[in-house]
Order: C-alpha cells, then sequence, then structure tokens
C-alpha cells in the first residue's frame, strides 16, 4: 500500500498532553498512513503540537462534537483518495501497536469495516456499572436489528472506502456515532467485522460514554431502531 | 328543596353567559401591541421578513377572535369545554407547542448547515495550507544553472 492510500483519523478536542504519544506511537507501527488530527475547536495547543509531529491538521472553528470531527476526517480521507482509513481516540484509550490486526481483515476483503473489541476475548477490559448496562443495552438492540457484535461503542476503526460513502452522508450524527450508525452501515449492506483488542483505561478526567450520558445514548439508539425500522418499511414498500 | 346541580345545565349556563368586555378589550390592546412590536422588530432588523407573517396573522387572529367571542362558542361545545376563554387558552397552547416543534425543526436545519460550513471551511484550510507549502517549496528551491530567472 502506498503512502496516501492510508490515512489515520484522530479527533482531539484539548488533548495537547496526550496526543505526542499518541503520534509517536503511529509513526512507529503505521509509518506509512498519513495521519490527520482534526482539532475540534481546542482551546488548548492541540493542533500546535499535531503539527509539530507532522500530521495534517484540520481545525474546526468551533467545538462541533465527536461524530463531527470524526466525519470531517472522512471528507478529507475521501476527498484524498484514501482507500483505508483508520480512526483513533486520542485520550489513550487506543494502542496503536493493534492497528495492523484491524487492517489486515481489510487488506483480505474479510470486512468493509472492522471494529476494535473490548470485549470479544473475556476479561481484556473492565467498564463501570453504568457503562456495561448501557453496552449491554447496545448490545441487545443491535441484536433485535440483526446485528451481532460485542463492543458497540468502540471508536477504534478501520474501514474502507464504501464505508466513507456512506459515513460522510447527512445522517452521521455530530455528537456520538455509534450503535445508530453501524446499523446502518449493516442495512447498507456493509461487512462488519470485530477484531479482539486491548484497550487502556482513558487518560482524560471524564469519558464521553460514562455516567448519565449512558442513557442518553440507549434513548439515541432506542430512536434509532425505530427510525431504521420505519426506513426498513419504507425500503419494502 | 332538591339543591342537585345538573352539570349540563350548568355547562350551558356558562357557555351562554355574556362575557365581560375587560377580556376583550385586553385582548384587542395585547394584539396591537404585537403587531406594534412585530413592525419595530422588523424596523430595526432585528426580524427577518420571512418570520412576520405567523405573528401578523396572531395579532389579526386575537382581535377577531376578541370582536366576536361567539364564534368560538360551537368550538368550546365540541372540544367540551365550559368557557369560551379555556378554549382560547387550549388554542393558545397547541399554537405555541407547534410553533415550538417548527422552530426546533429550523434550528435542526441550520444546526446541520453550520456543522457542514465549519468542516468546509476547515478543509478548505486544510488544502490552503498544503498549497502554501508547496508554493514555499517550489519558491525556494535553487534554480538549474542558465535557467531563466
Amino acid at each position: 500500500m502506498s503512502s496516501g492510500d492510508a490515512i489515520t483519523l484522530i479527533p482531539a478536542f484539548n488533548e495537547e498532553p496526550r496526543l505526542p504519544a499518541i503520534l509517536e506511537g503511529l509513526r512507529d507501527v503505521f509509518g506509512e498512513s498519513e495521519v490527520v488530527v482534526i482539532d475540534d475547536g481546542s482551546r488548548d495547543g492541540t493542533g500546535a503540537v499535531a503539527r509539530r509531529h507532522g500530521a495534517t491538521v484540520l481545525t474546526h472553528p468551533f467545538n462541533l462534537g465527536y461524530g463531527a470531527a470524526l466525519q470531517t476526517g472522512y471528507k478529507y480521507a475521501l476527498g484524498r483518495g484514501a482507500k483505508l482509513v483508520v480512526q483513533i481516540d486520542a485520550d489513550g484509550q487506543h494502542d496503536p501497536r493493534q492497528i495492523p490486526a484491524l487492517v489486515r481483515l481489510l487488506l483480505e476483503g474479510e470486512a468493509d469495516l472492522v471494529l476494535g473489541s473490548r470485549f470479544l476475548e473475556p476479561g481484556m477490559y473492565h467498564m463501570g456499572r453504568m457503562r456495561t448496562i448501557a453496552r449491554l443495552g447496545f448490545q441487545r438492540l443491535a441484536r433485535v436489528a440483526g446485528l451481532q457484535i460485542t463492543d458497540p461503542t468502540s471508536g477504534f476503526q478501520a474501514m474502507n472506502r464504501a464505508v466513507l460513502d456512506l459515513y460522510t452522508l447527512e445522517f452521521f450524527p455530530s455528537d456520538y456515532p455509534d450503535v445508530d450508525v453501524l446499523l446502518e452501515a449493516h442495512r447498507s449492506g456493509l461487512r462488519i467485522r470485530e477484531c479482539p483488542v486491548a484497550m487502556n483505561e482513558s487518560q482524560r478526567p471524564s469519558t464521553l460514554h460514562g455516567g448519565l450520558k449512558s442513557l442518553y445514548y440507549i434513548y439515541r439508539l432506542a430512536l434509532a431502531l425505530f427510525a431504521g425500522l420505519r426506513l426498513g418499511n419504507q425500503r419494502q414498500g | 328543596m332538591d339543591q342537585t346541580i345538573d352539570l349540563g345545565q350548568l355547562r350551558e349556563a356558562f357557555l351562554q353567559a355574556s362575557e365581560s368586555d375587560t377580556p376583550r378589550v385586553i385582548a384587542v390592546v395585547f394584539s396591537v401591541l404585537l403587531l406594534l412590536a412585530v413592525l419595530l422588530l422588523v424596523r430595526r432588523r432585528r426580524l427577518r421578513e420571512e418570520y412576520t407573517p405567523i405573528w401578523v396573522a396572531v395579532s389579526v387572529v386575537i382581535t377577531l377572535v376578541a370582536l366576536r367571542l361567539d364564534l368560538l362558542v360551537g368550538l368550546t361545545r365540541a372540544v367540551g369545554g365550559w368557557t369560551v376563554s379555556s378554549t382560547l387558552f387550549f388554542l393558545g397552547e397547541v399554537f405555541l407547542l407547534l410553533i415550538c416543534l417548527q422552530y426546533a425543526v429550523r434550528l435542526s436545519r441550520h444546526g446541520d448547515r453550520i456543522k457542514d460550513l465549519a468542516q468546509e471551511a476547515a478543509l478548505m484550510r486544510a488544502r490552503v495550507d498544503r498549497l502554501s507549502g508547496l508554493a514555499a517549496r517550489e519558491r525556494d528551491r535553487p534554480l538549474a544553472p542558465g535557467a531563466p530567472r
């Protein structure tokens, strides 16, 4: 795979302290890819740090949300003609050394979208009670819609161009692209696979999927399922 | 003496009772003030013309209803109300709910547009940075011997 065919996306909001380790780790294991940091309106030196480490920086004029930051990256990758995109969080939760395992499934043509899963192998990751409840809720609801996945909130993913085509459409949420987006990919006929990965605890003081937000995600998912069923009915009709 | 009250008769008595003029006057004054406020806001460029028809219509409807409250008696009977004024409040609430929903739809659309614009700005800026870098490298490249300056 030549340079430019693969792009690594890192959405980042006020991640100046944690970004250098991720960028250095990426250079060591996935040096052939262009690294793109999407600075989502950070107030610290996130963009400057990323540039110093040789990353391309896409700067939002103000904070748009995690999902919108990812989508900016997808749009960039699509415009650059990337054939393969890896997305990794900037909070130190994902280990760049696991990228080759994710990418392998794509390159072998086994899948269009590969999710790094903390739960495919037991005992790899410990979650708090609320988040576990939310995850299991997601998992069950996704199963209702015919999607078998163990880690529906994983932001550690690898995808091909077919997924980029879908994820740059209007439906993609600005806040948290979780199971609703995976369901849309599943409904669109894209092949989704999981790959076991070890993840660290997030180094951020509070995580995106913690506390009451978990309840909001379940509500969102239920809404997405309802909308999806309606869409399904319309397609059949 | 039989003190049983027939609710049907009581309701009919409420519906037939003539409304006092005070609520009518208040309603007309309010609608005129609303109309003036709308015109003033447009004049000061704080309200766009496209948002005015609904408020002008509200002002006109309030005035009409205040002057001809009897128009609402039939509706009050239909919805099971006891007084014309309670029907008026009910209609007001329905109107406010609908207008809030309509503004939520508009806000969602504007939110999507703002997101798209911000993303486009980020992508354009990255492109400008890349082209500026290429131009700088081209400018700084040493000229080949004999090449025209």
